[in-house]
């Protein structure tokens, strides 16, 4: 599509805005929405896209997280617990990436995501999960936490089995590292299926979370010169507004609410990622 | 402030949090709008050229001096990056004042764990990029 450039940054502008809604409640960052609009919508390179939504998800992050953070439903412990995993993995999915074929990694981990709609669509009906008792390093690393939902109750929590949260999260960083996309889905997964966390701590920590793990490899996009000024501009400032609604969002949302479109985004980043790697210009 | 407290962390990281992003997004909304002034009725297309054989791919300055000699000249796409830059220091700053405040709760297990994703982060911004095979 031919546009001028005021048109071009008015539109970005305006989807950016939904993408920073949709991001910031679901805890993926707004990427899923902004690379398919980029590519096929407005014919830009995948690249470009790519530094485009590393922008856009720390924009995210760090939009609404002022907000989750400051009325404590991020858990800052389990957060930062799971950036040691994070951030070691996008170092690892980096240094492997030249010797891996994008197109089957991108095959796989679209299935695993595609498959993984399964646990997530069951327990839609839940709203506060059963909490664990507190144990072994959940208890050491103090990975519990409580937050006030709108009606004023008290939801208190307790993290389980915090090794396959870590393993999950280090997939989770790999896949930011080797292909720029993906990895805060694994996050919230992560959180929900194995530690069985409040699915607005899941989506909430992970939001916090994926700010640090796209600034690990920034720098790299950045001084290639994939972020386009231009792009990310318009990106940035739109995301940015629509973090801080969405924010608003969550916080009045029921859990089930927050599951039910987590769900949906699941299924388009798992759509996206196949098509991406069956040849579709995603 | 009681650093002591619990609550503290919470308020101090969002603070930051928020004075970042506030701060990125007006340096970031100046650019915009000097771009749209300067060439908003130009065609994107010879904008968003994306050059695969060189480095940067866009052709728009991506070094330090580059793009300080561009905001004293008042080049839009200057302060565009230079917004960006600050998006992206938001969150690496974030990490430092964890690692900080822990020292200040005498937590000594999560000023380890902050310590290391602070490594983790800076090392993957700073160093990985210049060794040959990342990324590639």
């Amino acid at each position: 599509m031919r546009l001028l450039i005021f048109e071009f940054v008015l539109f970005l502008f305006f989807i950016s805005i939904l993408a920073g809604i949709f991001g910031s409640v679901v805890g993926l960052g707004g990427g899923v929405v902004i690379i398919p609009v980029l590519t096929i919508l407005l014919g830009v390179d995948i690249h470009f896209a790519i530094g485009a939504s590393i922008v856009a998800i720390i924009g995210t992050s760090s939009g609404a997280a002022s907000t989750y953070v400051r009325d404590k439903v991020t858990n800052l412990r389990v957060g930062m617990f799971l950036e040691v995993a994070s951030t070691s993995g996008a170092i690892i999915g980096a240094a492997v990436a030249a010797y891996t074929n994008s197109v089957a990694l991108e095959l796989v981990f679209g299935l695993i995501l595609l498959a993984s709609l399964v646990p997530t669509v069951m327990k839609i009906g839940e709203n506060i999960p059963e909490s664990p008792e507190l144990k072994g390093l959940a208890k050491r690393m103090g990975l519990t936490g409580s937050y006030v939902e709108t009606g004023g109750s008290t939801v208190r929590y307790n993290a389980d089995r915090p090794a396959e949260g870590l393993a999950g999260t280090l997939v989770a960083g790999m896949l930011s590292g080797l292909l720029g996309i993906g990895g805060g889905a694994f996050k919230v997964l992560s959180m929900d299926l194995a530690m069985k966390l409040p699915m607005k701590v899941s989506t909430t920590t992970s939001n916090f979370m994926i700010g640090v793990t796209a600034a690990a490899s920034a720098g790299i996009y950045f001084a290639r010169g994939d972020v386009d000024p231009l792009i990310v501009a318009p990106v940035a400032l739109g995301i940015l507004i629509g973090a801080a609604i969405g924010a608003r969002l969550l916080l009045r949302s029921r859990n089930s609410s927050i599951r039910k479109a987590f769900a949906i985004v699941l299924a388009a980043a798992a759509i996206e990622m196949i098509l991406s790697a069956l040849g579709v210009a995603v | 402030m009681n650093l002591k407290d619990p609550e503290t962390m919470n308020l101090v990281i969002g603070r930051e949090l928020r004075y970042g992003v506030m701060v990125s997004a007006a340096v970031i909304l100046v650019g915009t709008l000097g771009l749209v002034a300067s060439s908003g009725s130009a065609d994107t297309s010879n904008y968003l050229v994306y050059n695969a054989g060189s480095v940067p791919h866009d052709g728009v300055a991506v070094g330090a001096w580059s793009i300080i000699g561009g905001l004293a000249s008042f080049s839009p796409t200057s302060w565009v990056e230079l917004g960006v830059i600050l998006l992206i220091a938001t969150p690496v700053a974030r990490v430092l004042i964890s690692v900080l405040l822990f020292v200040a709760e005498k937590d000594r297990l999560y000023v380890l764990i902050t310590v290391v994703v602070l490594s983790l982060l800076l090392f993957s911004m700073l160093v990985a990029p210049s060794i040959p095979g990342f990324h590639a």
